[in-house]
């Protein structure tokens, strides 16, 4: 095994098993992993092949040998797995077995329907299955770097054998999914992989910038397996075309970049890996030294802390904001979405996420806000809370490198948190307090952070992982110490060589004019040294104190983004002037978006939010419905309006939440509305609930792709008495009639309304449904005269 | 990537409504916002078609063609092409996105990537017969699972003998449902005499109240 990691020799690997597998008369279409069973000695005979070409490791036919490739191949995966080893371990003599993990084959949530834990499971299978005969894994050909995550996690939490990761870029340098490779490297090498790089897709030659990417960051080696060229369609079928001797020469260069495990993919033969093996006799492996970075990464994008000034959205974070706490005892998901959406588009680059509320169940509010979060905007987050058991489920289920919010010099917090920051390969804020509180001088809050470092270091994480926050105190009531804290930075800086990170708008609390504070302390600290501030990006005053900073401080060149910044405002003002006031009705008629709720906060002042509600929307909403069902107006023309009313209605439960504190008070009913498991069109759904909301209803929407179970208990907790449910496919409209069962089953008096494109009257009749809604109007129609609104 | 802005319109339920300039604009944004970010995926092999009890298989495959409709339309066929085309999972995240922050976008950018991938499968359509009239073959009109009786699941066989996932990462979900959601897949026949099977459009499907359907012209 510790041939695996000497540093002086290459590890050369095998080449592709498919092609070879054609060649003595496998089908296309048919399941490779079955000749481990029907033809044990074609597979053998590929293995040894390979060897005689001087391969010193062969891969196990078991690509797919998951259970959902195997599913209807009458095979299991215990029985194609454990013969795949007999075979290699026979075959292999003294060389090394890796065993094979491809990918799934099907998209994680949010785009597809795999979860997270499901993958896992299946992972872990192939894994218990195959890892009692094999010399390391090999989890290969992934293209999303979430299903790699859940992959190594099963290949460590099930065996202790080394883990070699890769994945397939397309030209564009990104993989199908859209991860780099430095957001690749950055995740993978802290989840702590033995060895990662790149195979399939490419040719050797559109290989080489990938590579050297990868190569810029990677500080555990790296493996190349490229397939044989580019495929070029010949009569019809697909083939690959590089010669050997051409192939070995781009391994050697790829070798010499500092490549030291290789191989080859699609395509490739013994006679690939022969002029392989010769091409590299004789040279040296190089392991190119690489600077450690601080980055957080999502899937598709790396932050570097230390390079620039990296802004940290707070707003996700239910201290002292009302509606946030509403959306989240209402399980308001998309109230979250929109905070995390308009920090991005004010400039954040990281998120800091909290739920923490005593009357709620904050693991499950956490991992649920993280999935969505993930699957719609791209920036790295920042998981925050108190309890280590909540992190630990949100860094286990996060697609990327998270940032953990936090631990401090408290021994108790660093035992707990550490072992997190490892297992999933975290970075981690560090607050300069301990079981004394916060000390006064700014040596003394360094002394802190030496220590937690050290104790990081005890747990083998790097020091470049640990973001310093040396703590913001409020000038009212402890003046003295703020300059503290900027000194404090400083000198963690200097001393330490960390990054540093402050939550700066503590600093004016209980003074008028907070922003003037704010900003003029966020610069004093970036002055000092800070890197990534915790501002509310939504702050205009904060971020233009950050672009100027950035032209001062010659970070932002030619001061391109400080110019185009100033251009842009000036626009916006332009706009704004041409408005005009102008009526209620005519608004949501029009669509007039955004000028809804600045009208509608004007009515407040003279009228009551149910008033506006019953004299103004509905009216102007049965308008609208009637020039929608005359066709005097199109779909996107109603949803327009419908978005405007939605915005109006907004304002109205802003003004009752200030005024009267708890609910929304203009509900006319619950609708618990969801996509059916397996489905996952949303769409025609998510028109049913703006139009519902309009109507007054208070909509519980529990997304796409939705187990039975989640309805059922959603259905129950809140005691709704109507159900919407939506399926777009013949295939899904099955579970749509095994919810209907079951939520007659639990739930006895509900009353189901369903709708979809394959549906009909007679169609929902038959699987169980009380109403049939053809279109969004027609469930709008359903449910106010279900609820006696009409 | 040719986005017919006719075809977006009908997707959406247009009858010749009178449209704003607000909406005209958005119209036009999302357009060119689909061609940004679609990654456009597609792959396709050509087979020989030998018939059998059990439906149509294609030589060197384990894929069975099953059903009355597909029958005919490859009645004459002596080979087909099984192609796959996909906008790749930007374009699902963007609808996602949008549905969440802006509806009315995320309706209208739906129905264009829609109208983005038909007119991909049109130019991948073009190729498949350029390389037929090189073979000497007419090709038929494109065909694809759910069409008539097509069998849906035949879409989970078609992406496996493909590597439609390996290669230009779309998938089949359990519910045969392909994610990207933006995707295709279909197959073309491609026979000796021109071809006079009936152009499967939407004009001749049985459901006649179908919004969707395109029986009249907008301007």
């Amino acid at each position: 095994m510790n041939k695996l990691f000497k540093n002086d020799e290459f590890l050369i690997f095998d080449g592709s098993m498919g092609v070879l597998l054609q060649k003595y008369g496998l089908k296309i279409g048919e399941l490779p992993e079955s000749y481990n069973i029907k033809y044990p000695e074609i597979v053998s005979n590929i293995h040894k092949s390979y060897i005689a070409a001087g391969a010193d490791v062969i891969i196990t036919n078991t690509f797919g040998a998951s259970r959902y490739k195997l599913k209807d191949s009458g095979y299991g995966v215990g029985e194609i797995v454990k013969s795949s080893l007999d075979i290699a371990r026979k075959a292999a003599g003294d060389k090394l077995i890796a065993l094979d993990i491809g990918p799934i084959g099907q998209l994680m949530e949010p785009y597809g329907t795999l979860s997270f834990q499901d993958a896992y499971d299946a992972f872990a299978e192939q894994i218990v299955e195959g890892a009692y005969a094999a010399d390391m894994i090999l989890i290969e050909t992934m293209s999303d770097i979430y299903e790699v995550k859940a992959a190594v996690l099963a290949a460590k939490e099930n065996s202790s054998l080394p883990v070699i990761c890769t994945m397939t870029f397309q030209a564009d340098g990104r993989t199908l999914t859209g991860t780099d490779p430095i957001t690749m490297v950055n995740i993978l090498s802290h989840l702590g992989v033995d060895a990662l790089g790149v195979n399939c897709s490419l040719g050797p030659k559109e290989m080489i910038p990938v590579l050297a990417e990868i190569l810029k960051y990677s500080s555990v080696p790296v493996i190349v397996q490229p397939n044989a060229g580019l495929p070029a369609l010949v009569d019809g079928k697909t083939i690959f075309n590089i010669s050997p001797e051409s192939f070995g020469k781009y391994m050697a260069e790829m070798a010499g970049m500092g490549a030291s495990m290789l191989g080859g993919c699609c395509g490739t033969n013994p006679d690939h890996i022969r002029a392989l093996k010769e091409a590299v006799t004789g040279l040296k492996p190089k392991r190119p030294r690489v600077e450690k970075l601080t980055a957080a990464s999502s899937a598709t994008a790396t932050a570097v802390i230390g390079e620039g000034i990296k802004i940290i959205g707070e707003r996700i974070n239910p201290t002292g904001k009302v509606k946030l706490k509403e959306a989240l005892k209402n399980d308001d998901m998309d109230y979250l979405l929109k905070e995390a959406i308009a920090q991005r588009d004010a400039g954040a680059h990281i998120l800091d996420v909290n739920v923490g509320l005593p009357e709620i169940d904050e693991k499950e509010i956490m991992v649920k806000a993280v999935k969505q979060i993930q699957g719609i905007v791209n920036l790295p987050l920042q998981l925050d809370s108190t309890n280590p058991d909540v992190i630990e489920a949100a860094a286990r289920i996060y697609n990327g490198r998270p940032i953990i919010n936090s631990v401090n010099g408290e021994k108790k917090t660093m035992d707990k948190i550490f072992p997190i920051v490892k297992k999933y390969g975290c970075l981690v804020v560090a607050l300069t307090l301990d079981e004394k509180g916060i000390p006064e001088k700014a040596e003394d809050r360094l002394k802190i952070a030496e220590r937690i470092v050290r104790r990081a270091e005890e747990f083998g994480i790097d020091r470049e992982d640990i973001i310093v926050d040396c703590l913001v105190l409020t000038a009212s009531a402890q003046q003295k110490e703020v300059q503290e804290t900027i000194k404090a930075a400083a000198l963690v800086k200097e001393r330490l060589g960390l990054r540093t990170t402050l939550g700066v708008s503590n600093v004016s609390f209980g003074l008028p004019d907070r922003e003037l504070l704010n900003r003029t302390f966020l610069t004093m600290a970036l002055a000092s040294g800070l890197d990534a501030p915790i501002i509310n990006p939504m702050a205009e005053d904060m971020m233009n104190a950050i672009k100027a900073y950035n032209v001062l401080r010659n970070i932002d060149k030619d001061a391109k983004e400080y110019i185009a910044s100033r251009s842009s405002t000036t626009v916006s003002t332009a706009v704004k002037e041409k408005e005009t006031v102008r009526d209620l009705t005519k608004i949501i008629i029009d669509g007039m978006k955004e000028e809804a709720a600045p009208m509608v906060r004007q009515l407040l002042s003279n009228h009551e939010g149910i008033d506006i509600v019953d004299n103004y929307l509905i009216p102007a909403l049965d308008i609208v419905g009637q020039k929608y069902e005359s066709g005097e107006i199109f779909l996107p023309q109603l949803i327009q309006s419908a978005e405007t009313v939605k915005n109006a209605f907004n304002a109205i439960k802003e003004h009752i939440l200030q005024n009267a504190g708890e609910g929304s008070g203009v509900s006319k009913g619950k609708v618990v509305i969801a996509t059916v498991k397996g489905d996952i069109h949303d769409i025609g759904k998510n028109i049913v609930k703006i139009l519902l909301e309009n109507y007054g209803f208070q909509v519980f929407d529990l997304g796409k792709d939705v187990e039975t179970e989640e309805i059922v208990k959603k259905v129950r907790r809140e005691k709704a008495a109507l159900v919407g449910l939506s399926a777009l496919m013949t295939t899904t409209v099955k579970s749509m009639e095994e919810t209907i069962k079951a939520l007659r089953k639990h739930c006895p008096d509900i009353r189901v309304m369903v709708g979809g494109a394959v549906l009909n009257a007679d169609y929902a009749k038959m699987i169980g449904a009380d109403f049939y809604g053809k279109d969004a109007r027609e469930a709008v129609k359903i449910t106010r005269k279900f609820y006696g609104c009409e | 990537m040719n986005i017919d802005k006719k075809e977006v319109l009908r997707y959406l339920g247009y009858r010749g409504q009178k449209i704003d300039d607000s909406l005209a604009g958005l119209l036009d944004e999302c357009v060119s916002e689909v061609r940004t970010v679609s990654n456009l995926g597609f792959t396709y092999e050509i087979y020989d078609i030998e018939g059998n009890e059990e439906g149509l298989c294609l030589k060197g495959t384990t894929l069975i063609l099953r059903g009355r409709d597909i029958h005919s339309n490859l009645a004459k066929a002596e080979k087909c092409a099984v192609m796959a085309v996909t906008l790749g999972l930007e374009v699902d995240r963007r609808i996602d996105f949008y549905t969440r922050a802006d509806l009315t976008k995320g309706l209208i950018f739906d129905a264009c990537a829609t109208a983005a991938v038909e007119s991909c499968c049109d130019i991948v359509q073009e190729e498949i017969k350029a390389r037929a009239k090189i073979m000497g073959l007419e090709t038929t009109s494109r065909f694809s699972p759910g069409y008539g009786d097509f069998y849906i699941g035949i879409q989970k066989e078609i992406v496996r003998a493909l590597k439609t996932y390996e290669k230009i990462g779309l998938s089949v979900n359990e519910s045969s449902i392909m994610i990207p959601r933006k995707s295709v897949t279909a197959i073309i026949g491609m026979q000796n005499e021109g071809c006079d099977t009936v152009e499967c459009k939407c004009g001749s499907c049985e459901d006649k109240y179908c919004s969707y359907r395109r029986d009249r012209d907008y301007e």
